[in-house]
């Protein structure tokens, strides 16, 4: 407890002392976690519309009309024992028949002009959201489309697998940036702690000399890196917090009538307390860096 | 006959640096507990070498170097803070801490060494009241004289109750009245039990002081008197 109590008395007077440099310590770490930040919400917003628009869509397979009983079985027993299948349906010809004429009336009469009923028996399926990125529904409808009976599979492949590559690519992109800012943000960190470390070498040659442990030399180099990054995080969450308040009153009718979500989210307590967390674990990165030769 | 070790034992301790250049060459020398000696030489004699290898420092290239019976090449990272703490030391340019007050800079060895703080006050007042310093406890170093930063930087080797005190040139910045005043200093520490080693190419204040003196040249003993 006198230890703690040491190492963050020194570290606060040393940032003071050296409140410039460590300002700019602290804006390296907040630009990083800002981003971070940005790019995490971003993300989970794009999850949920991913989530929500995969789950309203379908898989539709349809039935050869001489398709037999047996083959019928076949077909259920794949949609059954598929892992992207969240329940499935089967629309008979006379169904299907019946929804045309409720749902196109107008186009009713079209259907008069042919010889019998010529629209197709088919399953209408309802795929797990998370399927999507799974990537099983090609080999899904590979599956089906190969079984006897059936005439076509039909969904909305392109879509989603084009959302889902964007989702990725955001993602890697994101980690590319926020990588690139946070190592950034620990050498600036290493190099603002070791300043301090020379303006106080006097002082630490003092410690050396008269044996004092090596946690009591280094340890408030560590906790001034750790009060920078954690200061960097709380001025990164700030931000993007207004950002997001105001952005949700800019556009969260527009998310909610057009988009189909409703509102946007922010982070979850998890992930800020993860950034807390990862600002504080830079920040101490920096101050081992810096304090790695003094014993 | 019996023989009791003495509190520094070197036997045959050279120091070696680039070129093959000796800062000590084959020195055997026995300080006894509570004994004053001067270690005495021109620049470039191995005093301050000696007292670096003393303090661990350095390590010797050859030789031992024996202090309280422990070999100094033979200690680990702990046991040399260890070492550490029981030593205290004074240097020509004092090394006060200009950012702190003359308490805050004796108070900092027993700080940074975790004393509990009504201790770490308690020692730095009785060592600045010792000195006589204790009524400008609250000035910068910037503030004293140079025989008053000195007689700080005293208080501060004083302050852990070290066994051994290792000065190097302590008067080397000072005029002679204040160099014997320091060194009045320095037999009453004595006087008290405490070894202390001086090293100090100042003839007249050894001849004033009247203890042992070891004259090294060129790294190597030339006379002990």
């Amino acid at each position: 407890m006198r230890a703690l109590r040491y190492f963050l008395t020194e570290a606060g007077s040393s940032i003071w002392r050296g409140r410039r440099a460590a300002a700019l310590a602290v804006m390296t770490i907040a630009v990083g976690l800002f981003l971070l930040g940005f790019f995490l919400v971003v993300n989970a917003n794009l999850a949920r519309l991913v989530a929500r628009w995969t789950e309203a869509a379908e898989m539709s397979v349809y039935l050869r009309d001489e398709v037999q009983p047996g083959e019928r079985t076949a077909i259920e027993d794949i949609l059954a024992g598929s892992a992207s299948v969240a329940r499935h349906e089967y629309v008979s010809k006379e169904d299907a028949l019946g929804r045309f004429r409720r749902d196109f009336a107008d186009l009713a009469g079209l259907i008069e002009g042919f010889q019998g009923n010529p629209l197709p028996a088919s399953y209408e399926v309802r795929l797990r959201s998370e399927a999507a990125q799974q990537g099983g529904l090609d080999e899904l409808a590979g599956r089906l489309s190969a079984t006897a009976g059936v005439a076509d599979v039909r969904y909305d492949r392109l879509w989603l697998s084009r959302l889902n590559m964007a989702v990725t690519l955001l993602r890697a992109v994101s980690v590319i940036i926020v990588t690139i800012v946070g190592v950034a943000a620990a050498l600036t960190v290493a190099n603002v702690v070791r300043l301090a470390a020379y303006a106080r070498r006097d002082e630490i040659e003092i410690m050396q000399l008269v044996g004092s442990p090596a946690a009591y030399v280094r340890g408030p180099f560590i906790v001034e890196g750790t009060l920078q990054g954690g200061s960097g995080a709380i001025l990164a969450l700030a931000p993007l917090w207004f950002g997001f308040v105001a952005a949700n009153v800019r556009y969260g009718r527009f998310v909610t009538g057009a988009l189909g979500l409703d509102g946007l989210s922010f982070l979850s307590p998890a992930a800020i307390g993860l950034l807390l967390v990862g600002g504080m674990v830079v920040g101490c990165l920096g101050g081992m860096v810096a304090a790695r030769g003094l014993r | 006959m019996l023989s009791f070790p003495g509190v520094i034992e070197t036997y045959h301790l050279s120091k070696v640096y680039s070129r093959g250049v000796y800062a000590l060459r084959d020195l055997s020398l026995r300080v006894e507990k509570g004994e004053f000696v001067f270690l005495t030489g021109p620049s470039g004699a191995g005093k301050s070498t000696f007292l670096r290898l003393m303090l661990r420092q350095e390590l010797a290239s050859e030789g031992q170097l024996i202090v309280n019976g422990r070999n100094l090449a033979e200690l680990r990272p702990r046991e040399v803070q260890a070492y550490r703490r029981s030593l205290g030391f004074v240097f020509q340019d004092f090394k006060l801490i200009p950012r702190k007050t003359v308490f805050e800079n004796v108070a900092f060895v027993p700080r940074v060494l975790g004393v509990p703080e009504a201790q770490q006050k308690r020692r730095a007042y009785q060592v600045l009241k010792w000195v006589g310093l204790q009524h400008r406890m609250n000035a910068y170093p910037v503030e004293l004289s140079g025989g008053e930063q000195q007689r700080i930087a005293i208080a501060r080797a004083l302050v852990n109750d070290p066994t051994l005190i290792l000065a190097d040139e302590p008067t080397g910045n000072l005029d002679p009245d204040l160099s014997l005043e320091i060194m009045n200093l320095f037999r009453e520490i004595n006087a008290r039990g405490t070894t202390v080693v001086v090293a100090t190419h100042d003839r007249e204040l050894i001849r004033q002081v009247g203890r042992r003196s070891v004259s090294l040249d060129h790294g190597q003993l030339v006379e002990t008197s």
